[in-house]
């Protein structure tokens, strides 16, 4: 069972490494922020 | 065993009541932050007034309905009817307590099972209605089911295993919550207009205030401050960061970006799976619940919202399916090694616990839907469930409160 334990979590850390980033739209809803802030 | 009554034991009772109280209130924020802001103060007051109706019943007559002498296995006798007999010296369920800290304990837990269910029916039940449903539905459901299986009733007698509440807290109040969401109807807007949470930051609050309690209520359920509750304590918070964690990645996988209270709704799934567990389980089977609580759970949800249930704020998904997944894993993962006082479960070799777990998961489901609608249906003739459109359009906390939460 401690097997699974691990290899359960492993799962995860792999799948962070995998998962979807989206920095460009992070970037553009910083500039609509900055825009309202002017 | 001893018969005198422990300081550390009393205290360690003492303080796990207070912790538990504190989740009433807890998930209030948490239900709190999801609605929208015109019924902020309805949905939180829920919680708040359970808290104080569920005290006064519980002393009346709930307590002993749930843990007076039982009768015929199906419901405790009226002997501590205004806890009439119920004093300082210890009781017939904890040795070194005082009977009335066991008493004070339990009641935290008949106030928060019901206001469990209030998520379901959030931003559309009638003030009134909810009064009414929440004092039947305490008497008629959650006192018998606790007498099952805490009280020395048919469930505990076969030898189901539910340490704090897997059934009796989650399953009843999860599966009483879909009935709820199915006979009021979905919300006015529903599908058409976005339902969005009002205040994110609210809830997460209310969820770190329930992860907090919860050690409460799991490790408070050892009744003694030893070796056990310090395993509940460790198995409650593994379970609890397992199932946030997996929870996020499976949201971050399915739509994109690792969700804040995906992270928070996981963490209180965990908390519920381990729940029934905590007292029979070790730490990799902690990880392992964990795990299971944050894949069903959040399955359950997008299948409920694909099947156009509009449970309002996914009671069923997190507290029914990770109830009766907590439930089923005690059956799975429970060994001596942690409890000599329990059985163990599949994988020590007796796989007799799993078909027990399943008979205490489908009678409390069963018990539950039936009497859960059969309650509704009565008040709905006699006081009406939901408010008229257009108060449910103006929000409760104008029309059924006559307050506002913000003046901003």
């Amino acid at each position: 069972m401690e097997i699974l334990a691990f290899a359960s979590f492993a799962v995860l850390v792999v799948a962070w490494l995998v998962a979807p980033s989206r920095d460009n739209v992070i970037a553009v809803s910083h500039k609509a922020e900055d825009r309202k802030a002017a | 065993m001893p018969t005198t009554i422990s300081a550390g034991d009393t205290a360690w009772l003492l303080l796990s009541a207070a912790l538990v109280m504190l989740m009433t209130p807890a998930l209030g924020f948490f239900y709190g932050g999801l609605v929208r802001r015109k019924n902020v103060l309805a949905t939180i007051m829920h919680s708040f007034f359970i808290l104080c109706l569920i005290s006064v019943q519980w002393v009346l007559w709930g307590y002993t309905l749930a843990f007076g002498p039982d009768k015929g296995g199906i419901i405790g006798g009226l002997d501590w009817l205004t806890l009439r007999g119920v004093g300082q010296e210890p009781g017939p369920y904890a040795a070194t307590v005082p009977h009335q800290a066991f008493m004070v304990f339990q009641m935290m837990f008949a106030v928060i099972t019901p206001a469990l269910i209030t998520g379901a029916f959030a931003e559309r039940k009638r003030f009134k209605a909810f009064v009414v449903f929440t004092l039947l539905w305490a008497t008629f459901v959650y006192d018998p089911v606790a007498h099952w299986v805490w009280g020395g009733g048919w469930l505990g007698q076969l030898g189901a295993l539910d340490f704090a509440g897997g059934t009796v807290v989650h399953i009843t109040s999860g599966v009483s919550a879909l009935v709820a969401a199915l006979v009021l109807g979905r919300r006015v807007g529903y599908g058409r207009e976005a339902l969005e949470p009002h205040d994110a930051t609210m809830t997460v609050l209310g969820a770190s205030l329930l992860w907090f309690g919860w050690f409460g209520f799991n490790a408070g359920s050892a009744i003694t401050a030893g070796g056990l509750a310090a395993n509940a304590f460790v198995v409650t918070n593994t379970a609890a960061a397992m199932a946030a964690l997996t929870w996020m990645t499976v949201s971050w996988l399915h739509k994109g970006a690792p969700s804040v209270l995906g992270a928070a709704a996981g963490a209180v799934a965990g908390l519920v799976a381990i729940t029934p567990a905590s007292g029979y389980v070790d730490v990799s089977a902690a990880i392992l619940i964990g795990l299971g609580a944050g894949v069903f759970c959040y399955t359950a949800i997008q299948l409920t919202k694909r099947l156009r249930v509009d449970d309002a704020l996914d009671v069923f998904g997190v507290h029914g399916v990770g109830g009766a997944w907590g439930a089923i894993a005690t059956g799975i993962f429970a060994t001596v090694a942690i409890n000599s006082g329990a059985k163990d479960g599949l994988l020590a070799g007796n796989p007799g616990q799993l078909g027990i777990q399943a008979i205490a998961v489908g009678a409390s489901i069963v018990y539950s839907a039936v009497m859960t609608f059969v309650i509704l249906k009565v008040i709905d003739v006699f006081v009406g469930l939901r408010v008229p459109e257009s108060e449910e359009v103006l929000g409760l906390d104008a029309s059924q409160h006559r307050e506002a939460a913000y003046q901003i």
